[in-house]
């Protein structure tokens, strides 16, 4: 025991700031998480030292669960919101990674002003994305938008796009879209930039044609990056609040699993964190069960990590 | 200025089954020598420099520099600098900072550092890059600031880890008499690493070639050429590489094509009493010559070659060709003369030289047999 | 041009077949050329417009920001800037402040933590070492919504509720793991080699990685910290729940809101304000956006 503590002394004392940090800060919120699942807790009955009021929240056992299970429309339609998310979730990383993937090929090519373009178009990864929101917003806005000024001016219909319908969703994902394809074309460039030069001859010298390079050089060579950028991206899109929040609030026809779980934090009289916290577990577990499916499938391609 | 010893020390990876990368190494370096440790890839050279250093832990047995046991104190308490394969430089400091900065933990004072470095500059002909970043340095000139970094220190023992392995060609022969000479003049003890077994036997006052974690042989560049004492040894050192066939015996000597190599008598009693009917024969390239038609008697104790190859490289020629051992074909390389080299598809007749420079080995052990 | 002269190599070898052939290695058709630069300037245009948009609504007032007839140019003055700036239309400096004390604070803290963690994870093989990787990359998975309950109750039992430091707290939550794992891979790049030679000339572990490998990590610290700063500074949900509703304690994802709430429309002036917001983070992103391609060039310095 003297000679671990001896031989590992220096990697324990430098992991240790961050194990505080996370057990402090992740894991036992985690475990009190789980537990309010089972609670009635909200705002009227949650400890608030302020008040000098204790907690008076009650366990209920799977209720919380069996509610939000059963899909009612009075807990957020459980159900068709799960389908809203994964919509939303692969519609967006799917265009992510294509366009993501296209402007990477284009820009790797030698092209003339190839530097001016790259700035361009990492625009909209380096503006805070708030503020892009409002910008959209702006531009999607049914009366005075240049959208649809554009589209009147071309005597096109003139929807209202951030209304009470499913368009709204498409709305909300074109803006999502366009703010994360830079980062899947930056991380996607320097994966192209990282396959050896001499594959693309060496196909080239055994008749490959350009079709036949992308399909057998590029993409092999880009497995390992996509794979990760596609887990991140579907991880990240899934717990993604702020876009939706900040372009359409608590429409119902954009509502996807994580901001009804903050509209049931924030909002309405009562508060409800227990099932907002319901809502947080159930998410978990669909992404835990999500990456579980996705590295046994990457494993079994012969991707390890 | 000390002695280095090993003392039954081994190194041993955890793993089912664990790897014993150094193997109950044993070996005693004299004050001021030059040992080379010399092996293939994979056979323990480097641990064994490594745990010399301290970068590697001694899972077994001791080390000790200059009679005093180092075994468990950390690098910076071993007095040794080392030379790394990459040189290890620090990008963010420039050659004076990366010669100096040993010293300068140690606290010395400043000016004495600019001296000390200044009279390594000058050695090392490094003066007008000390102000450069090694980013900005060529290859050679990079190997000589490690160098550098190393002499500055004045430690007791430098540790060369393949410090010529990203040299040119060219360059790696010249760097390599200067740091022979540089060794020289400064006199210390120097431990270094190399699979390069030219750059072993002209660099070292000794070598020690490893296989596996296990030494085979440390003596002198001389004695490991003339007297292998395994057949892994003797076709490590030499170039091209001895030839070496398990071939059958006969009462004088081993059986050859023909012609019976006769043995001298103490191996042939050695043979007798492990009662084997084969052995391991090994001759040089360059103990075998090519017989004339003219030469009556030799040509009965040579045995015959049909040329498959011939690399002429000016002064020599080295002849592949193929002999039959017992019943099947065996491939022999002979040294001959630059200027007249056979051609191919011709047969030849190839007598040893000199009984003398018959190897032999046991042919399961391959331990030697001849004296 | 290149067509002419493949044409003219063509004729003189008297082949038109050999016409397509004759384009060097490297050079593309004309068609291929107008096909990728028309490419990637709609892809350019598509990125840079509702930017673009945004600069040129800013200097209009708002009532002509709402004109169905929108212009490049209409009574454009800056009048919209000093509004803002003097705090006319909510207390944007402050929010400014507020949203710099938070980003900056969970910057320093997550960097400052994250960096030994990183360089024990990728330097020392210890027992545990691959579950806290995991553990890291597992984290990135946790939706705010399991957290936002436990932590508001933990931010009211520490009294920290609707304060700044409390939100810095949360932020560390998600940056802390984050940026471990990023300084990690940054560290893995630095060759072990540095840090031999480091201790051969003397210097222990933490000697190691204070005085060479942290230096030698400037960009990955730079893109690390930046990276901190950009996901504080743009993170609503936390913001908007834990920070009390009074207007001076806000951050900019939240004060902003206030502009475009139902009964105000006053797109002239977010527009003003985001630009102010985005200029400082956009100049930043692109001074060290080369070091999220390219990686860690001043790694190796091998020959």
């Amino acid at each position: 025991m003297r000679a671990f503590l001896v031989r590992h002394w220096y990697a324990y004392a430098m992991v240790l700031p961050v194990v505080i940090v996370v057990g402090v800060l992740v894991l036992f919120p985690l475990a009190q998480g789980i537990y309010f699942t089972l609670t009635n807790i909200n705002e009227a009955n949650i400890a608030n030292p302020v008040l000098d009021r204790p907690a008076s929240y009650e366990f209920v056992g799977l209720q919380n669960y069996l509610h939000v299970l059963s899909g009612s429309e009075s807990y957020g339609a459980f159900w068709s919101t799960l389908v809203r998310t994964l919509i939303w979730t692969f519609g967006c990383v799917f265009f992510h990674y294509v366009v993501g993937l296209g402007l990477a090929l284009l820009i790797n090519r030698p092209v003339r002003m190839r530097g001016l373009y790259r700035v361009l178009l990492i625009l909209p990864w380096a503006v805070p994305p708030f503020i892009s929101v409002f910008a959209w917003r702006y531009l999607f806005n049914s009366q005075y938008g240049i959208l649809n000024q554009g589209l009147a001016t071309l005597g096109l219909p003139t929807p209202v796009w951030l209304g009470q319908s499913d368009l709204a969703l498409f709305s909300v994902m074109v803006i999502n879209i366009w703010l994360g394809v830079p980062f899947m074309m930056v991380t996607l460039l320097g994966g192209l930039q990282s396959i050896p030069h001499e594959l693309y001859e060496a196909a080239e010298m055994d008749g490959a044609s350009p079709w036949q390079r992308f399909r057998n050089v590029t993409l092999p060579g880009l497995r390992s990056v996509s794979s990760t950028v596609i887990l991140l991206g579907v991880i990240w899109t899934f717990n993604l609040f702020h876009v939706i929040y900040l372009t359409a609030g608590q429409n119902p026809h954009t509502r996807i699993l994580v901001t009804y779980a903050f509209e049931r934090f924030f909002s309405g009289a009562t508060r409800d964190y227990a099932v907002a916290s319901t809502y947080g577990v159930l998410i978990l577990s669909l992404l835990l069960v999500f990456v579980m499916f996705y590295r046994r499938a990457m494993r079994r391609q012969g991707e390890v990590w | 200025m000390a002695e280095v010893a090993y003392v039954n020390a081994s190194r041993v990876f955890p793993g089912n089954p664990p790897v014993r990368a150094v193997d109950n190494l044993e070996l005693a370096v004299a004050d001021g020598e030059f040992l080379v440790l010399v092996g293939p890839s994979g056979s323990g050279k480097s641990t064994a420099l490594r745990m010399l250093a301290g970068l590697e832990d001694v899972d077994e047995g001791t080390i000790s520099i200059g009679g005093r046991d180092v075994t468990n104190v950390p690098p910076k308490g071993r007095d040794i600098a080392m030379v790394f394969q990459s040189y290890a430089l620090y990008p963010h400091m420039t050659v004076a900072e990366n010669m100096g900065f040993a010293l300068k933990l140690r606290g010395v004072p400043r000016t004495r550092i600019k001296e000390k470095v200044g009279e390594a500059a000058r050695m090392l002909d490094l003066e007008k890059f000390l102000d450069r970043k090694p980013k900005a340095l060529s290859g050679g000139q990079r190997q000589r600031v490690a160098m550098g970094r190393a002499i500055v220190r004045e430690p007791s023992v430098f540790l060369m880890d393949e410090p010529l392995s990203n040299l040119d060609a060219k360059l790696r022969v010249e760097t390599r008499a200067n740091i022979a000479a540089l060794q020289q003049r400064l006199g210390t003890t120097t431990i270094y690493v190399t699979h390069d077994q030219v750059e072993a036997m002209t660099m070292g006052h000794r070598v020690a070639v490893l296989k596996d974690g296990v030494l085979q042989q440390c003596a002198s560049p001389r004695e490991l050429y003339e007297r292998p004492a395994n057949a892994f040894v003797a076709g490590f050192i030499g170039s091209p590489a001895m030839n070496l066939k398990t071939v059958p015996l006969t009462g004088e000597g081993a059986q050859l094509d023909g012609v019976v190599v006769p043995l001298p008598r103490e191996v042939l009693d050695a043979v007798a009493a492990e009662r084997l009917t084969e052995i391991t024969f090994g001759v040089r390239p360059e103990s075998l010559r090519l017989v004339g038609a003219d030469e009556g008697d030799a040509v009965g104790r040579a045995f015959e070659l049909t040329v498959e190859l011939v690399e002429e490289l000016g002064a020599d020629a080295y002849v592949y060709g193929s002999a039959r051992v017992g019943d099947r074909p065996e491939r022999f390389i002979v040294r001959v003369d630059g200027r007249t080299p056979p051609a191919f598809g011709q047969r030849v007749r190839v007598a040893v030289r000199d009984l003398d420079e018959v190897h032999v080995f046991h042919p399961e052990t391959g331990e030697r047999l001849s004296g | 041009m290149i067509t002419a002269n493949a044409a003219a190599v063509s004729a003189t070898r008297g082949g038109a077949a050999l016409a397509k052939l004759a384009l060097r290695r490297g050079e593309r058709s004309l068609l291929a050329s107008i096909g990728l630069h028309g490419a990637l300037i709609s892809a350019s245009f598509v990125s840079v417009f509702p930017i673009f948009w945004v600069l040129v609504t800013s200097f209009k007032p708002d009532t002509k920001a709402i004109s169905p007839q929108p212009k490049l140019l209409d009574e454009s003055n800056i009048d919209n800037y000093l509004n803002v700036l003097s705090g006319a239309k909510g207390d944007f400096l402050g929010w400014f402040g507020n949203s710099v004390l938070i980003a900056g604070l969970t910057t320093a803290l997550a960097v400052f933590v994250a960096a030994s963690t990183g360089y024990a994870l990728s330097r020392f093989r210890f027992p545990g070492r691959r579950s806290l990787l995991l553990g890291f990359l597992a984290i990135q998975m946790f939706p705010f919504a399991v957290l936002i309950v436990p932590l508001y109750n933990l931010l009211l039992g520490l009294g920290l509720q609707g304060r700044a430091l409390g939100l810095v707290l949360v932020y560390c939550s998600t940056t802390v793991p984050f940026c471990t794992y990023m300084l990690k891979g940054y560290f893995d790049t630095v060759p072990t080699d540095i840090d031999e030679a480091g201790r051969m000339d003397g210097l222990s572990p933490f000697g190691v990685f204070w005085r060479l490998v942290l230096p030698l990590a400037k960009p990955g610290l730079a893109v690390t910290a930046f990276y901190a700063f950009v996901t504080a500074w743009g993170e609503v949900a936390f913001a908007s729940a834990f920070l009390s509703a009074a207007d001076e304690s806000k951050t900019l994802a939240v004060g902003l809101q206030v502009f475009i709430q139902q009964n105000r429309t006053e797109w002239g002036h977010l527009s003003a304000a985001s630009i102010l917001v985005a200029l400082p983070a956009v100049a930043v992103f692109y001074l060290v956006q080369r070091f999220l391609v390219g990686g860690l060039s001043a790694g190796a310095v091998k020959g």
